[in-house]
């Protein structure tokens, strides 16, 4: 799927820089395209979903439809994010091949939003980065810093969260951590 | 334009499936003992227009092969062959196959090869009953001479034999005053060409007393031997065109052009029909064609008035020989008489309706934000507004259910044609009683509900009901009979199958389950708990399997597909005497009556029908150590420890609370800190993420904007039984291992 993601890119899109939102998980810095993201609210009235893997921390109401959010720390097998003042859910819209889908990330603080020309884009590391290499679309330099842009149809795959949500409830009272570390 | 034309087409596609569906009943009616003139025409109706809007899409699959089912039945109209039971059966098949064909276009693919040779097939055996034109003395009333009558040379279908140009003319009221003379034109047309006959017609002229003599109240029915082309011949008429009004029609024309004659002139049709049969533009028999068809026309426009029948006006027919205009003339009057009678529909966008579904729910959330603030600022006016309007909320969102509300008897009725086709294959005979047709339910339901039915229906046939002889021999009538019915219960539907057949033998029943460790030895188990085994994976008593059912692989889904529409099901029966099935299913999918509960900081709601009675857990002194039961004026009750469950964390209050809940007549305790009480649901599903949830029904949203989460009791028990017999069961093994 990351394929057919980047395929308009090598082509006509190539030399137009693309806008990004970087925020911060656990200290490191992230991006996603900003045509993904819907929009930004506060963290507050997460309902917990009980018999869950951490990643997936709840379900919020948004505007009437109940929409759920993913915790990206526990997520690239770190521990549960604590919320704080700054904490925030960014709403990304997935339009996969047959459905739409609309999903929160939770995230320690979103900083700007950012052009990154594909020049500037480089391959993702095989290894280093500490999360799984298929959710990094590729590394984007900022003043110097490396910034990872996530790839969020791998990232928030319903089919991968309802196998975890599955396997998270056939061992009881025992939580895994996200086999995906 | 592309679109109008998809707009159409799948216009034809749900019209073609009604109209199938109707044919399919009446063929089911046929032999009944009703009136089989009606049925046929019906039949023959419903034939026609499929044919005549399959046409306007070029769909001609469809066309050619209606076409031969269309001729036979226009003999069987015209009694020249019966409708005998083989006839009548050749006929389901060819309405399958029309349905099938019309599903292909459904699905927007072409007609593939397997399909058109089943066609070809079908149409074969149709042709048999075209050849030889047998006649079968069915009325036994023939005038003499009347089969005889053969058809003269046809140029297409639907046209006329007259090879002469008809011309119609109605002199408009000013004509004269304006100098011209209508004799002048019929001299002019006599110049080339031969006026073969002509009528008067005279009707619009007024009693003496009225008559203006300056107004020409007179007009022309002429038929025209030329070989002038139609341009001259209507040139003819150039100067009086504007004060006249003038119809042409060329020789060997569409019946469906006098058709719109007789619609148009003012006359009354029959005395403008005999002036065309006097000059012999039309034949008796097309006659009765023409003016038959507009009678169908305005029939099908009283019935269908929101959705006029495609394509009908366009459709052009084979030839009729033996109609009756009398019979015709009643037929009208009675379609007027049940005009008044009938209901208006509007056909709705089922996506139009959940829209509103939701737009309802969503005021039903926000009413309930209103009234929790109203409270909250204790303004007396303001409590009583927002009561006032949560009530209102409540009434729409009744009217807004209703809407999607369907009758089950199109359900039912479907299963006459299952039935007879069974009871043709296991030769056995099998009368179908249904009842409470009128019953309505949700839509969702009704279109999920058609499978699990038809399973039990099939294995009430197969298995419940004995073969005639079998029957006999105990003594029993030996038709078997089996009964379709539904009802309103205490806000559930129930749908109860019942057959009169052998019964479940329950020996046989406990010896299978037995076999399979479905059940220990010496498990005291009541009837119901016996019966109830049959709903088990991989169940089946039948000896022998037959391609009907026996493999054992159905009632374990359709307990399953059931319990997915929130409904249970469960069977009685009493060996010798029959078995019924009792489907009990919600009302609606989309809102149900929930009770709201408080475990730790969240808020969770249990279907309220599910709810029996709400205690006090007794404090910790009083129960049994580490038990998770109580005792509950005498009886057992086993709890489950939401907050162990779920894992909340923190502390739980001093005092805590159990809901009883009950399940398909097993209670259970829920230990929860709070009781809110009664709160309307609107359902929300949980999405793809959760698609694997157990424990959990769905979510809702609360007034305050908090989302809920809706138990799934069964499911709540299911999963805590499975993680003790687990728990117990590893217990043994490691107990077994260090032996």
């Amino acid at each position: 799927m990351g394929e057919l993601i980047k395929a308009p890119e090598s082509g006509a899109g190539l030399t137009e820089p693309r806008q990004y939102l970087t925020f911060t998980i656990g200290g490191e810095m992230f991006a996603v395209e900003t045509l993904s993201v819907k929009e930004i609210i506060e963290y507050g009235q997460v309902t917990c979903i009980p018999m869950m893997p951490a990643s997936i921390r709840g379900v919020i109401n948004l505007r009437g439809s109940v929409v759920p959010v993913i915790d990206l720390k526990a997520r690239f097998g770190g521990r549960a994010t604590e919320a704080t003042r700054r904490t925030c859910i960014v709403i990304i819209e997935l339009d996969d091949d047959d459905d739409h889908q609309v999903v929160g990330i939770v995230v320690d603080t979103v900083s700007e939003v950012l052009e990154i020309p594909p020049a500037d884009i480089e391959a993702p590391p095989a290894f280093g980065a500490r999360i799984r290499a298929d959710f990094i679309r590729g590394m984007g330099k900022i003043e110097g810093r490396f910034v990872i842009l996530l790839d969020v149809h791998a990232v928030l795959s319903t089919d991968e969260l309802s196998l975890l949500s599955e396997m998270a409830q056939a061992v009881p009272s025992q939580h895994t951590p996200s086999p995906v570390a | 334009m592309s679109t109008n034309m998809d707009d159409a087409l799948q216009t034809f596609i749900v019209e073609s499936r009604e109209l199938l569906q109707t044919m399919e009943a009446s063929l089911l009616e046929i032999g009944q003992g009703g009136d089989d003139t009606e049925n046929i025409n019906a039949i023959f109706r419903a034939a026609h227009t499929i044919k005549g809007s399959a046409g306007l899409f070029s769909l001609d699959p469809i066309v050619a092969f209606t076409h031969v089912a269309e001729s036979v039945l226009d003999r069987v109209r015209a009694q020249r062959i019966a409708m005998d039971p083989a006839l009548a059966r050749l006929f389901l098949d060819v309405c399958d196959q029309m349905g099938a064909l019309v599903e292909r276009v459904a699905s927007g693919l072409e007609v593939n090869g397997e399909l058109q040779a089943r066609s070809d097939e079908l149409a074969r055996q149709l042709s048999h009953h075209l050849e030889g034109t047998a006649v079968f003395p069915v009325a036994g009333d023939w005038p003499d001479g009347a089969p005889a009558q053969v058809a003269p040379p046809v140029f297409g279908p639907g046209c006329v034999t007259s090879g002469l140009w008809h011309i119609s003319l109605r002199g408009g009221p000013d004509l004269l005053r304006f100098g011209l003379d209508p004799l002048s034109i019929l001299r002019y047309l006599g110049t080339f060409g031969q006026i073969v006959s002509l009528e008067m017609v005279l009707a619009g002229i007024p009693r003496l007393n009225q008559l203006d003599p300056e107004t020409c109240y007179m007009g022309f029915e002429l038929s025209f031997a030329s070989k002038a082309d139609a341009q001259t011949i209507e040139d003819s008429f150039a100067f009086v065109r504007d004060d006249c009004t003038v119809r042409l029609i060329p020789p060997y024309g569409p019946i469906a052009d006098y058709r719109a004659l007789f619609a148009d002139m003012p006359e009354d049709s029959l005395l403008l029909g005999q002036m065309l049969l006097r000059c012999g533009s039309l034949t008796q028999a097309e006659l009765a064609q023409a003016l038959a068809t507009q009678e169908w026309l305005a029939e099908d426009e009283a019935g269908q008035a929101p959705a006029p029948r495609l394509g009908e006006v366009l459709v052009d027919q084979q030839l009729v020989e033996q109609p009756v205009i009398d019979a015709a003339l009643e037929r009208q009057q009675q379609v007027r008489q049940t005009k008044g009678a009938e209901v208006t529909l509007i056909r709705v966008d089922a996506a139009k309706l959940d829209q509103l579904i939701n737009l309802v729910g969503e005021l039903i959330i926000a009413g309930a934000g209103a009234q929790l603030a109203a409270r909250r600022f204790k303004a007396p006016a303001l409590v009583e507004a927002t009561g006032v309007l949560s009530r209102l909320v409540e009434d729409v969102r009744d009217s807004a259910l209703t809407l999607r509300m369907v009758q089950i008897g199109a359900t039912f009725n479907r299963f006459r044609r299952v039935v007879r086709d069974v009871a043709i294959e296991l030769d056995k005979d099998i009368q179908l009683d249904i009842r409470g047709g009128e019953t309505e339910l949700d839509k969702t339901i009704v279109e999920k509900i058609g499978d699990p039915l038809t399973h039990i229906v099939r294995n009430a046939l197969d298995h419940g009901i004995e073969s005639a002889a079998d029957r006999v021999a105990r003594g029993k009538p030996a038709q078997g009979r089996l009964m379709l019915n539904a009802f309103h219960e205490s806000g559930s539907i129930v749908i109860e199958v019942s057959d009169d057949g052998g019964g479940l033998k329950k020996e046989r029943i406990l010896a299978k389950a037995m076999e399979r460790g479905l059940v220990a030895e010496g498990q005291g188990l009541s009837d119901k708990d016996i019966f109830n085994l049959v709903f088990e994976p991989g169940f089946s008593t039948a000896e022998q399997v037959s391609n009907l059912s026996g493999r054992g692989v159905g009632m374990d889904v359709v307990k399953r597909n059931i319990q997915a529409l929130r409904g249970t099901v469960d069977l009685e029966s009493s060996e010798g005497h029959g078995t019924t099935v009792r489907i009990r299913l919600p009302l609606t999918l989309a809102i149900i009556d929930g009770f709201l509960i408080g475990a730790g900081p969240s808020s969770y709601v249990v279907p309220l029908e599910q709810v029996v009675e709400c205690i006090e857990l007794p404090l910790a002194g009083q129960l049994a150590s580490g038990a998770n039961y109580l005792n509950l004026r005498g009886e057992v009750l086993p709890f489950i420890r939401l907050r162990d469950l779920f894992e909340i964390p923190g502390e739980p209050p001093r005092r805590e609370n159990v809901v009883v809940v009950q399940y398909a007549g097993e209670r259970a305790g829920l230990v929860v800190d709070q009781l809110f009480g009664e709160f309307q649901t609107v359902i929300k599903p949980l999405g793809k993420v959760f698609s694997h949830i157990r424990c959990i029904g769905g979510s809702t949203i609360l007034g305050s904007g908090e989302v809920a989460l809706i138990l799934d009791v069964p499911g709540l028990v299911r999963h805590v039984t499975a993680r003790e017999t687990g728990l117990s069961r590893s217990r043994q093994g490691s107990l077994a291992a260090t032996a």
